[in-house]
């Protein structure tokens, strides 16, 4: 039971490298990319939780009631915030990719082969 | 490389990472006991020492800040990367005209449309607004409230058609939102540093706890972060939906391979 949290981390991380690596268009791809991060989430927010704790904002309990880990879940936000512009910038990339080349599946696109 | 292999090549690393995620699950801490002393210790102590009672923002913009500062510049490179690289091959025009599908029949907005999402445009503006401010105290940031607000502006493009958002939302404003609440927030940082102190040095008075102004410099870069993100999401949106229009309205100077 309490490996369970990493084992859905793992198995989050490799469905989206699956997409990765079966991927038949950039903007899937990139989907594909947010799955593999968000095992991360999972994986942080498993490590700083802890058993009958609350949320550690002290608003409407006392600071001494147990409150989960407070650092991870800023690490998590840092990592949605982060994600978002990279994925942002991917799909920037994948739009210029498509006006020059017209297409987006990755085996159409070999960058090291002479055009006919 | 074909399917195939690349198949291959993926289920060999499957293996190797199934193995690899056996062996570090089975010695991974035990689940809901908290792992580390840095937690704990930031609930017991930041709530006297800084008056501020939402630990996540007193850890982003106070405890651990100057990270903070180091992802609010990766935030405004990659907005600013993105906005260079669509401009690059776009042309630095901008229109306020909504591109069109030739063939395509413009349909009317109805009434209820327009005046449902002029309703959540002032609903959602507040709460973001509402959601930055008080990111000291209750659940919510700068950087929660930033995206709310820019979500916002996208229901004044659904609710009263492009040209209306793009005079309401100018790309102007939101740069000058984007580089001036990281520039305030970079300030904020150099300032208690040229006084003889740390960097992000919480020099401000932290008023009362549970009160909207307390915790005294969290407050203030909660609310240069919501500035820029504000920005860098509604500059992203607009650099986005200028990409709809036809390239044959905005000829692109001829860059193009061969």
């Amino acid at each position: 039971m309490s490996v369970a949290p990493w084992l859905v981390s793992a198995w989050l991380f490799a469905v989206g490298l699956y997409g990765i690596a079966t991927s038949r268009n950039y903007v899937h791809g990139i989907g594909c990319l947010t799955v593999c991060q968000s095992s991360t989430y999972v994986l942080l927010l498993s490590i700083g939780y802890s058993w009958g704790a609350g949320p550690p904002i002290f608003y409407d309990h006392p600071s001494t009631v147990p409150a989960v880990d407070p650092v991870v879940q800023a690490l998590v936000l840092t990592d949605i915030v982060v994600g978002a512009a990279v994925t942002a910038l991917l799909l920037v990339i994948a739009i210029q990719v498509h006006k020059r080349r017209g297409s987006l599946d990755p085996d159409a696109l070999r960058p090291m082969r002479s055009q006919p | 490389m074909t399917a195939r292999w690349r198949l291959g090549l993926f289920a060999g690393a499957v293996l190797i990472l199934t193995a690899a995620a056996g062996v570090i699950a089975a010695h991974m801490p035990a689940f809901g006991v908290p792992a580390s002393h840095y937690g704990p210790a930031v609930n017991a102590i930041i709530p006297a020492a800084r008056h501020a009672t939402n630990m996540v923002a007193a850890v982003n913009f106070d405890v651990r800040g100057l990270d903070t500062l180091g992802e609010e510049c990766i935030l405004v490179c990659a907005a600013t990367g993105a906005v260079v690289l669509l401009r690059g091959a776009r042309g630095e025009s901008i229109s306020a005209d909504a591109g069109r599908v030739p063939g395509r029949a413009v349909l009317r907005r109805t009434d209820a449309t327009v005046i449902l999402c002029r309703i959540a445009v002032s609903l959602t503006l507040v709460y973001g607004i509402y959601m930055a401010l008080h990111g000291t105290i209750t659940p919510g940031g700068g950087f929660q409230g930033g995206v709310v607000i820019a979500s916002g502006l996208m229901l004044v493009y659904l609710g009263d058609g492009y040209a209306l958002w793009r005079r309401m939302v100018p790309s102007v404003a939101m740069a000058l939102l984007e580089g001036g609440g990281a520039f305030l927030f970079v300030a904020a940082a150099a300032i208690p540093l040229a006084l003889g102190g740390d960097a992000l040095a919480n020099m401000l008075p932290l008023g009362q706890p549970k009160d909207l102004f307390s915790g005294g410099l969290i407050m203030l870069a909660n609310d240069c972060v919501a500035l820029s993100v504000t920005g860098s999401f509604g500059l992203l949106l607009l650099e986005f939906m200028e990409e709809t229009r036809s390239p044959a309205e905005d000829p692109v100077p001829d860059e193009e391979d061969p």
